[in-house]
């Protein structure tokens, strides 16, 4: 055997432990959803039954609807202000700017359930939002709890932090002396966020993107707690499909869809990847 | 750790006592040793121990660790082990364990009393997975109301029961409605000031939607499974659709029993449908502000037991029975009561005349509903039709 292909096989034996385990926590787990999703709900025979309910049904089209909306929503603006946040932080100057450099990401470190809980006693009917305007004549504060504003500002604070600490680490990379010299020759603040800051952030910012938008997608607590009603976000919906009505294999085809939904996303965060290391 | 100790002081005092038992028995010997054996062997295996396995939330588990510590104290040869399986993570494993036991011939398991719902008992009947019940094995099963034992056919004893009631708050609503039609008029002359959970994620709320639905149906209909009852749905659920913008925030729906108790603690509605037991704890733990007063209405909300069941599996039925004799006597009712603010599983004449008088409010009774796989069309229904009509 030559050297090379006894190297080959050192490689391969060294691949094959997390292969393994990505078979038995992944990939069979996938494949045993998409067979569940396509069996017929009454048990009867393989088919596309479950998917076709899952796209006819005018109460499951409006929460895919509104599930794609709010995620969209809420990752365009998380990125939005955690970037502005994190250029903020990176070239900004004070005594502000060092306090909020400490204390952003605390969110991250307050549990899910709580931070529901906590936004509901600030923003609910009769929270403290409420309490605090009322000497200012404000009797009545928009409905935010058990409506789509309250989601939208529940994955905004579940998800600023963690994208701020990304991008922050990314600006951080960017030596000062480019901006520098970029500001000497005349750039203006756009130009220099447009052909400096952005292209050489873009990729962390992709990164950010991937792992908010997978987050808001398949998240439940905050959902469940102070969504409304209906429309439902499908994870909030998949967890009412297959434990309140007991429907296993519809339940199925919304997680497979949902595989999907996100698969989309971690395509083009693959893509990029993969142009970035070619380009290098 | 102090459990531990406890129980091993315990166990130090049963030896020392069965020790004593067989020196006093010296008038006749052959009794005498014949005896000294049994309590010999009995001390060696550390007594009968037989094992209960219980779900549902935290304050069941407190219930029975209190029962049991009750019924060691006065039995020195039954010890009760108490699995405690939580809500959502295995009760319906440990069923599965009792079918797959008997179906594949098994004729032991280590589960003495399994504790569940009306819908376990009917998944066990046709397997003939649990052991029947009289007052010959049971004796205090005489404090048992009757029908009650009837509807399950004695193959089960319902121990503790609470129930489903209108909390309103008092200094709000001088006069609560008596009737459900009273109460559909409250809610549309005060909008916004009712609220009922979500109801495939509570009791108290589906207790709700399935009164609306079946006060239109004959009172028969309301623990049958027959399909066809379906078709009779149809004026409940425009009801509720007509109801719907007079609810909280003209149709908001809380996930989950707290969810209504929370924005009634907080004072946002003025009326919401809710367990019993929830509410009196709430009540007496300061949670819920002691304006919050309960009332029945009439057709009452349903409501229905905990049981208690015997694997016919178990080897150790005496013991067990010995221990279901002691969970229905009054003392150890008055600490369900006490305890879990449920009803009693016995009799209310029975119970102290204080205890009485402190339910007078709630006991009044509730109707029970098993519609069995209806339940799920409808939570489909009204998800589609209420909460997204």
């Amino acid at each position: 055997m030559s050297s090379s292909s006894k190297r080959g096989m050192l490689g391969l034996a060294l691949v094959i432990p997390s292969f393994l385990i990505l078979l038995v926590v992944v990939i069979i787990p996938i494949l045993y959803a998409v067979k569940e999703s396509l069996i017929d709900q009454h048990g009867t025979g393989y088919g596309l039954a479950n998917y076709i309910r899952l796209f006819t049904e005018p109460a499951m089209r409006k929460n895919i609807i509104y599930t794609i909306n709010v995620t969209l929503v809420s990752t365009a603006l998380t990125l939005v202000i955690s970037y502005a946040l994190a250029i903020y932080l990176r070239f900004g100057k004070g005594f502000v700017v060092k306090w909020i450099g400490r204390l952003y990401f605390v969110p991250m470190f307050v549990p899910g359930v709580i931070a529901t809980y906590a936004i509901i006693t600030m923003y609910g009917n009769h929270g403290w939002a409420a309490r605090l305007l009322l000497p200012l004549g404000i009797e009545t504060i928009p409905r935010i709890i058990y409506d789509y504003k309250g989601l939208v500002l529940a994955n905004l604070w579940f998800n600023i932090p963690f994208a701020t600490m990304l991008l922050s680490s990314a600006l951080a990379s960017i030596p000062n002396a480019v901006v520098e010299s970029a500001r000497d020759a005349g750039a203006s603040t756009l130009q220099l966020f447009g052909r400096f800051i952005l292209p050489l952030s873009y990729k962390t910012m992709w990164v950010a993107v991937t792992f908010i938008f997978m987050g808001i997608m398949g998240s439940f607590t905050a959902p469940f707690l102070i969504g409304a009603n209906s429309p439902q976000v499908l994870g909030v919906a998949m967890q009412q499909v297959f434990s309140s009505y007991q429907e296993t294999h519809t339940a199925s085809a919304m997680a497979v869809f949902m595989f999907l939904l996100c698969s989309f996303m971690g395509y083009f965060y693959i893509r990029t990847m993969v142009n970035d290391a070619d380009a290098s | 750790m102090f459990g531990k100790k406890k129980m091993g002081l315990i166990l130090s005092g049963v030896l020392s006592l069965s020790l004593l038992a067989g020196c006093g028995n010296g008038g006749n010997a052959a009794t005498a040793t014949g005896e000294a054996k049994d309590t010999k062997a009995g001390a060696a295996t550390g007594t009968t121990e037989i094992s209960l396995y219980t779900g549902g939330s935290l304050n069941v588990k407190e219930l029975w660790e209190t029962l049991i510590k009750d019924f060691e104290a006065k039995n020195d040869h039954v010890k009760v082990k108490l699995v405690y399986l939580p809500a959502g993570t295995g009760g319906a494993s440990t069923l599965d364990r009792l079918i797959a036991a008997k179906k594949s011939g098994q004729t032991d398991t280590d589960i003495d009393l399994y504790e569940g719902s009306l819908d376990d008992i009917t998944k066990g009947v046709g397997e003939k997975l649990w052991e029947t019940v009289d007052t010959a094995k049971v004796p205090n099963l005489a404090n048992v109301d009757e029908t009650y034992l009837k509807q399950v056919n004695n193959q089960a004893i319902p121990y503790r029961a609470s129930s489903v009631v209108l909390a309103y708050n008092s200094a709000k609503v001088a006069t609560p409605p008596k009737t459900a039609d009273e109460l559909y008029t409250w809610i549309r002359q005060h909008p916004g000031k009712f609220a009922y959970n979500d109801p495939s994620t509570g009791g108290s709320g589906s207790s709700f939607v399935n009164t609306v639905i079946y006060n239109f149906l004959p009172p028969e209909a309301m623990n049958s499974d027959d399909p066809a009852n379906m078709k009779k749905w149809d004026q409940g659920f425009s009801l509720l659709k007509e109801l719907g913008p007079s609810m909280y925030q003209k149709g908001v729906y809380p996930k989950k029993n707290q969810g209504t108790l929370d924005i009634l603690a907080s004072e946002e509605v003025d009326m919401v449908p809710a367990w019993s037991d929830m509410a009196l704890e709430q009540l007496a733990k300061g949670l819920l502000p002691d304006t919050v007063k309960l009332t029945q209405i009439d057709p009452a909300f349903t409501g229905g037991p905990s049981y208690l069941m015997v694997p016919s599996l178990s080897s150790k039925k005496e013991a067990t029975q010995e221990f279901l004799n002691f969970v229905l006597t009054p003392e150890a009712q008055t600490v369900v009561i006490n305890k879990m603010y449920g009803y009693p599983g016995i009799k209310w004449s029975l119970m102290p005349s204080e205890l009485q008088e402190k339910f007078n409010s709630v006991s009044s009774g509730y109707r029970s509903f098993n519609s069995g796989e209806l339940q799920q069309e409808i939570y489909k229904r009204w998800q589609s039709e209420v909460a997204g009509g």
